[in-house]
């Protein structure tokens, strides 16, 4: 050790030294350069890619999957969106439809009511027409029979030319003869 | 006594500084010339290569094969479809970790990626810079301002650089004149200009504090275990205690070399951490 000192010392003299490590010598900052920028290019070129290859296009693949399940998601969510749509347009369809058969449906049973009703109207009229015209015509039928039966007792009392007496029995058994014959 | 005349303090300052010379003691030392100077104006710069460069282009070498023979290691697994295993798989993690959790955590995924090259490169030669000044022999390039310097100046045009082009030119300025929230007219543009020059002091203070932190952490931990080995020196004289002084320096030292293993981590992380984290705030500064 001694001796390595000794030859460190005699060596500084002999040498040419800088002496102390604070002195700045501008040479070296031209020798860094070529060495750190041969070093930068050279490993740019020969060593980085073949180490970092893997990793940078595992996590490019990546990075492209996460894009791929992005799209993929949007797509699936306008799919949705638009099948919503359709869903909804369907109904408002349907639920039209079936207002549009509900209107026609209470229109036709409208017409058809109205159409009964009219029809009963015309059988009551034609009946009560009828009943009319069978009862003038009994009315009719029964003035000719009792206008026949006056004449017919008229007759009678002139025939018998009775007094009052006999005239009153007379009318009076002609016609409970007439309620026995019916 | 021939340890009375080890200068300690000229021991640990020369052999923290770099050098025209590689020492190998006691076994031989690689000494060689300085190249003339080169003038550029008043500038004069001398192109020698020094020991740091020696260790830095050492340092990026093996970065390098590491990197390399890890990548095949790993395609040849791929190929054969085989369970990630051994040395290529630690590594592996090692440079992941590095880009997804320093890098792309801190720039952002998009720009992450681009700056991601940059910053591993830069955290493994910081890293393997400064293991190499840990060996016997060795010395750590990024224990010298000068190393230091410049790779904060090429973080300094990524951040700014960077800056420039994903914000545009107009974008770019709002970061030196920012838009003051609650002021408008006259009082905004007088505070705008106002903050101008203490913006450009905080672009110009982030590198700066990269290059003194890592060539300080890195020098302080030589100079901790070269003055811890100058105990030795300064009392090995007394005939009774120096086998006990002995014993408690080397216990000493290796404590220190231990925690320098950690700093040397540590400092490598953290100038790639801030590196990413002010090219992150650049991006994203609106």
């Amino acid at each position: 050790m001694t001796l390595a000192l000794l030859a460190l010392q005699e060596s500084h003299d002999a040498g040419e030294s800088f002496g102390t490590p604070f002195t700045v010598n501008f040479g070296l900052f031209f020798w860094t350069w070529v060495v750190f920028i041969a070093l930068f290019f050279v490993l740019k070129k020969f060593a980085w890619p073949a180490i970092v290859q893997a990793t940078e296009e595992r996590e490019h693949r990546i990075k492209r999957q996460l894009e791929d399940a992005e799209k993929m998601n949007t797509e699936a969510k306008d799919a949705l969106e638009e099948h919503k749509k359709l869903l909804a347009g369907a109904k408002a369809e349907a639920r039209a439809l079936v207002t549009e058969a509900k209107t026609i449906a209470q229109k036709e049973r409208e017409q058809l009511l109205a159409k009964a009703r009219e029809e009963q109207q015309q059988v009551l009229e034609r009946a009560k027409r009828e009943i009319h015209a069978e009862r003038d015509a009994a009315v009719a039928d029964l003035r000719r029979e009792a206008v026949d039966l006056s004449l017919a007792a008229a007759s009678k009392l002139v025939e018998e030319n009775l007094d009052d007496k006999a005239n009153r029995k007379l009318v009076t058994e002609y016609l409970s003869s007439l309620e026995r014959n019916g | 006594m021939i340890q009375e005349r080890v200068d300690v303090g000229q021991v640990v300052l020369h052999h923290t500084a770099d050098a025209y010379a590689l020492d190998f003691e006691p076994l031989f030392t690689i000494s060689w010339h300085r190249w003339p100077d080169i003038h550029f104006g008043t500038l004069t710069l001398n192109l020698t290569p020094t020991k740091h460069v020696v260790f830095m282009v050492l340092a990026a070498t093996l970065v390098f094969f590491t990197m390399w023979l890890t990548g095949k290691q790993l395609e040849r697994q791929r190929a054969s479809e085989n369970a990630p295993k051994g040395f290529a798989n630690a590594m592996e993690a090692f440079v992941l970790f590095v880009r997804d959790d320093i890098a792309i955590a801190n720039i952002g995924h998009e720009e992450g990626e681009k700056y991601a090259p940059f910053v591993m490169a830069l955290f493994f030669f910081i890293l393997y810079s400064n293991v190499l000044g840990l060996l016997p022999w060795g010395s750590a390039a990024t224990g010298n301002l000068a190393v230091t310097g410049a790779l904060a100046i090429l973080s300094f045009v990524a951040i700014e650089v960077g800056g420039l082009m994903k914000l545009g030119v107009g974008g770019y300025m709002r970061t030196i004149f920012p838009k003051i929230p609650g002021i408008s007219g006259a009082g905004a543009v007088a505070m705008s200009l106002a903050m101008a020059p203490i913006e450009v002091l905080g672009k110009l203070v982030k590198p700066f504090a990269l290059a003194v932190r890592l060539f300080g952490n890195m020098t302080a931990g030589h100079f901790v275990i070269l003055s811890l080995f100058g105990i030795i020196f300064l009392f090995g004289h007394l005939q009774v205690w120096n086998w006990a002084i002995g014993i408690v320096t080397a216990g000493l030292v290796v404590g220190i070399m231990l925690l320098e293993l950690f700093v040397a981590l540590l400092q490598a992380y953290v100038f790639a951490l801030l590196t990413a984290t002010f090219i992150g705030m650049m991006q994203h500064e609106h």
